[in-house]
């Protein structure tokens, strides 16, 4: 029989020390997994949408640089009338235009992904696709 | 139907942080990461001499462990088959 997982206390005198076990209830839960985003998103990525811009604020043009401008800011492009996959966007990352987009227009929309932020729609997706780069 | 058995994988293949009143178990085969309470990493401590059912896992447990038998069986039967959900334990 080999050893608990547990270190025991060293014996004290004669007496031995024995480690008081909290069963708790038959219907108490005491489990609960941490899946990591990884493992759950690597299904799913190439299927994950990124809109450009997300829908709140779907009225602004995205400038070069991927920031938000007001509407027919000159040099910057129009909202792209529909999100893009993860997949697309993985394609992108790796050099190739989004579909639907000129090579300037597809710099644009993917330097706005580069900047998405936790809470903005999109997010997930994106940040899940650098973790399948890895 | 007879007892149930349940067999874990051996020590190594979990990484057991103390967090307190919880643990965090690791398991390397599957790069999960569970948040367990007692008894789970004791019972999973019991299953590295073998497999066992939870009658055989609650005597393991008396040898080292003071715990109230009253119901004991029907608490570590009840958290196998949470850990048989979470993949750290499967029927023998």
């Amino acid at each position: 029989m080999s050893d608990d997982e547990q270190s025991e206390e060293p014996q004290a005198g004669s007496t031995t020390r024995r480690h008081a076990l909290m069963l708790g209830a038959v219907a108490a839960t005491a489990v609960v997994s941490i899946r990591p985003a990884m493992a759950s998103t690597v299904g799913s990525v190439l299927n994950c949408e990124i809109p450009v811009p997300d829908a709140g604020r779907a009225g602004n043009y995205i400038a070069a640089d991927g920031s938000l401008v007001p509407r027919n800011t000159p040099g910057a492009f129009a909202p792209s009338p529909r999100p893009f996959t993860g997949e697309q966007v993985k394609a992108a990352m790796d050099g190739r235009s989004l579909p639907g987009t000129s090579p300037q227009q597809s710099r644009a929309y993917t330097a706005y992904i580069r900047r998405l932020q936790i809470g903005q729609s999109g997010f997930t997706c994106y940040s899940s696709l650098l973790n399948t780069r890895r | 139907m007879g007892p149930v058995l349940y067999r874990a994988d051996p020590p190594e293949a979990r990484r057991l942080v103390p967090l307190d009143a919880l643990d965090l178990i690791f398991h390397l085969p599957s790069g999960q990461t569970h948040l367990v309470s007692e008894p789970v990493p004791q019972v999973l401590g019991a299953l590295a001499a073998g497999p066992a059912d939870a009658a055989e896992i609650v005597s393991r447990l008396a040898a080292a462990h003071d715990f109230d038998p009253a119901g004991a069986e029907a608490v570590i039967a009840a958290r196998l088959e949470e850990l048989e959900a979470i993949g750290l334990v499967w029927r023998a």
